[in-house]
């Protein structure tokens, strides 16, 4: 090219100065004036870096809620035919639910994740196993308090009908802090198995085995006591509440240091496995404390009690019940504790300071600044558009005193249209799932690109779809969970049982992978407020069939994978040959 | 003597341009448009202005991704300014580039292009 040409491109004005002149000169022998000094920012150049910084995380989260919140809202305007109430109000709430989870999701990974990579690098080489096991355990339950997630379950306790299940009232009213507590607990001996099995390298397959059996037979002893049996719903859902986005990362970042100090740190596969425990331990727990409450206090005191609150709740509410102080005092609840314990096992157990202290105090400010935005949000926001849709939602088939159209369809249409309804909503928001993008690009490498990222986003995704069209159509038609789940279990059990490891290992804990915290409330919401509006005893249970579906779905391509596999093999051993053969005759 | 040869390639640059974490794309997008043949890229963690900052360092992500591209001497200027407008290099926070003589390149090269230069 000639330098005219070149000029002639180029629009930008050129200049060169020497570095020399903007590096330090050491005139004295003073040290201290060769390091560089702090930069001072002028507004602009300010704003300069934090607009990229705020826009980038929060047009993450946009992406997340807005298609699944337009999606609810054009279906119940267009298909329902029923005015968003409150939609002011509605927005609002899903603005809070968007910035909340922004600032929470960039607190979690400057304050929080900081914490879990230090002590899981440190902690194995100054405390002894049982130690470190013990940390994890109790780690364990400070995450479950601090998935964003796990408030939803609190705030929709109040919608159950206590005449029809009283178990389950009086659990989500009056037990929720042992409730939790019971869930972090399964969430801990999780961790704490997760953490021997990195260390020892045992088999998946055993564990799901031996998880499985006594999930099992609680959930068949609940289900033969009628009083009992409201409650199944809700343990097996608490499974895919508790896997979200502080668990997850915190208890592997933990996990896979140990596993490191310990030297066996260098298989692949070292990362799976928690997430399945984490999801099958809680549904254990719950099915205990149920069973406790159950053996301490009678249905009739429950009802007898429920009546008697119901009375004395109309007095006032104090100013800490009220709307923005009571999301905030939840916030601050949910996150305060795992900061000062991690606080505690840093200073205390590990005796080292925070590695760059300004940033990590912000971020931790910021993740209970988020997460009280996003409690407040859930309830305007995720929350009230899932119940309205859902309750909204028999409409379609069925007549409603709140929809002046109902019935809108002939049955069998209505019934058609809300299962397809369900489908496409577990299928977009799974897809949207941006953990499941990244558990794609793993399996994809792990496998050599025999399972490609995108096969196994759908598969996944067509799993949760399919899950929550069946627990939608369960609320529905009214038929007994159980006669599903279980089922269903057993399939899992069994393509387990004839799955490589590999695929074990990925296929159980993309179940967990896919219910992050903006679709666990909504779907908790939609399902509570269709149950209602049906008369259904309660509206738990979708999720849970949310999680079995992809479970074998990733499974059964991994089975089809396989087989092909082997066919491909010695076609491909065939051209080696046929190839080896030309070239010899050339 | 065997008859493999390698074939060297004179008149050859390396850019190396490091930025924050996902904005390689739109750099190498700009770099290919103008001619670039193909790039490596590595993540890498930078050290520096994030510190010296406080805590306006939060906005610059510590991970970072590190595009290098081999061109020759007449595309350098070119592909370099490209880089650096794409990558909008010229504000703060954003990353840092250079150019670096190379002594010899060798690859494969098809022989078709050798006939098509001789």
């Amino acid at each position: 090219m000639r330098y005219s040409d070149y000029l002639n491109q180029v629009n930008v004005r050129h200049r060169t100065v020497s570095y020399n002149l903007l590096t330090s000169k050491s005139k004295s022998k003073d040290k201290g004036s060769l390091t560089p000094p702090k930069i001072e920012l002028s507004a602009k150049q300010a704003f300069d870096l934090l607009a990229p910084y705020c826009s980038s995380r929060i047009m993450e989260q946009v992406k997340a809620v807005v298609p699944l919140a337009a999606y609810l809202m054009i279906f119940q305007i267009l298909v329902l035919r029923h005015p968003i109430e409150a939609a002011l109000i509605l927005c609002l709430g899903l603005i809070a639910v968007i910035i909340g989870l922004a600032v929470f999701m960039e607190g979690l990974s400057t304050g929080l994740m900081p914490f879990g990579t230090i002590i899981g690098d440190n902690l194995p080489k100054k405390a002894s196993m049982p130690v470190v096991l013990c940390i994890i355990g109790i780690l364990g339950v400070g995450v479950t308090f601090a998935e964003p997630a796990i408030g939803a379950l609190q705030a929709f306790g109040s919608s159950v009908d206590v005449n029809a299940a009283p178990y389950l009232y009086e659990i989500l009213n009056n037990w929720t802090m042992p409730l939790v507590l019971m869930v972090g607990g399964g969430v801990g001996i999780a961790a704490i198995l997760g953490t021997i099995r990195f260390v020892r390298g045992w088999s998946l397959k055993p564990m799901i085995y031996g998880a499985l059996f006594p999930v099992v037979l609680l959930t068949i002893y609940a289900w033969l006591d009628p009083n009992l049996k409201s409650i199944l719903g809700l343990a097996w859902d608490c499974g895919a509440v508790t896997t979200g986005p502080v668990t997850v990362p915190l208890v592997l970042s933990l996990g896979i240091g140990i596993a490191n100090a310990a030297g066996k740190g260098n298989s692949s596969l070292s990362g799976f496995g928690v997430v399945t425990m984490a999801s099958l331990f809680p549904i254990l727990a719950v099915l205990v404390l149920a069973i406790f409450v159950s053996l301490t206090i009678s249905p009739g005191e429950i009802i007898a009690a429920a009546k008697m609150s119901a009375i004395t709740i109309q007095t006032e509410p104090s100013i800490w019940e009220k709307t923005p102080l009571v999301e905030i005092v939840l916030g601050v609840r949910a996150i305060l504790p795992l900061v000062l314990f991690l606080m505690a096992v840093l200073f205390l157990v590990l005796k080292s300071s925070l590695p760059n202290r300004m940033i990590t105090i912000y971020g931790l400010v910021l993740s209970i600044i988020g997460m009280c935005i996003f409690n407040i949000g859930l309830t305007y926001g995720l929350g009230a558009i899932g119940s309205q849709t859902g309750s909204v939602l028999p409409a379609a088939f069925m007549e409603l005193p709140i929809s002046q159209f109902s019935p809108i369809y002939p049955e069998l249409v209505g019934l058609a249209i809300v299962i397809g309804f369900a489908f496409l909503l577990g299928f977009g928001a799974t897809l949207a799932e941006p953990a499941l993008n990244a558990l794609g690009i793993t399996v994809q490498n792990l496998t050599n690109g025999a399972f490609k990222k995108e096969m196994l986003m759908y598969s996944v995704a067509s799993g949760v779809a399919i899950g929550i069209a069946l627990g939608i159509s369960k609320l529905v038609l009214g038929f007994d969970l159980m006669m599903v789940l279980l089922p269903l279990y057993g399939v899992g059990v069994l393509l387990t049982i004839i799955s490589s490891e590999e695929f074990v290992n990925v296929a159980w804990d993309s179940a967990g992978v896919t219910t992050g915290p903006v679709t666990v409330p909504l779907v908790l919401a939609m399902g509570l407020g269709l149950g209602n509006a049906v008369s259904a005893v309660e509206g738990f249970g979708i999720l849970s069939l949310a999680s079995i579906c992809p479970i074998i779905a990733v499974l059964t391509m991994g089975v089809v994978i396989r087989i092909m596999n082997k066919s491909q093999d010695s076609s491909t051993e065939d051209e080696i040959v046929s190839d080896a053969l030309v070239k010899d005759q050339s | 003597m065997s008859n493999r040869t390698i074939t060297y390639l004179s008149n050859a640059c390396m850019i190396t341009c490091v930025v924050q974490n996902n904005l390689a794309e739109t750099v190498l997008e700009a770099a290919k448009n103008s001619g670039a043949q193909g790039a490596t890229i590595n993540y890498a963690r930078g050290t520096g202005v994030r510190e010296r900052l406080g805590l306006l360092g939060v906005t610059i992500d510590e991970q970072k991704e590190v595009i290098r591209i081999i061109v020759s001497e007449d595309q350098a200027d070119l592909i370099f300014e490209a880089m650096f407008l794409a990558g909008k290099l010229d504000t703060p926070g954003k990353g840092i580039m250079f150019m670096t003589k190379l002594d010899r390149v060798a690859t494969y090269i098809p022989d078709a292009v050798l006939n098509s230069i001789e």
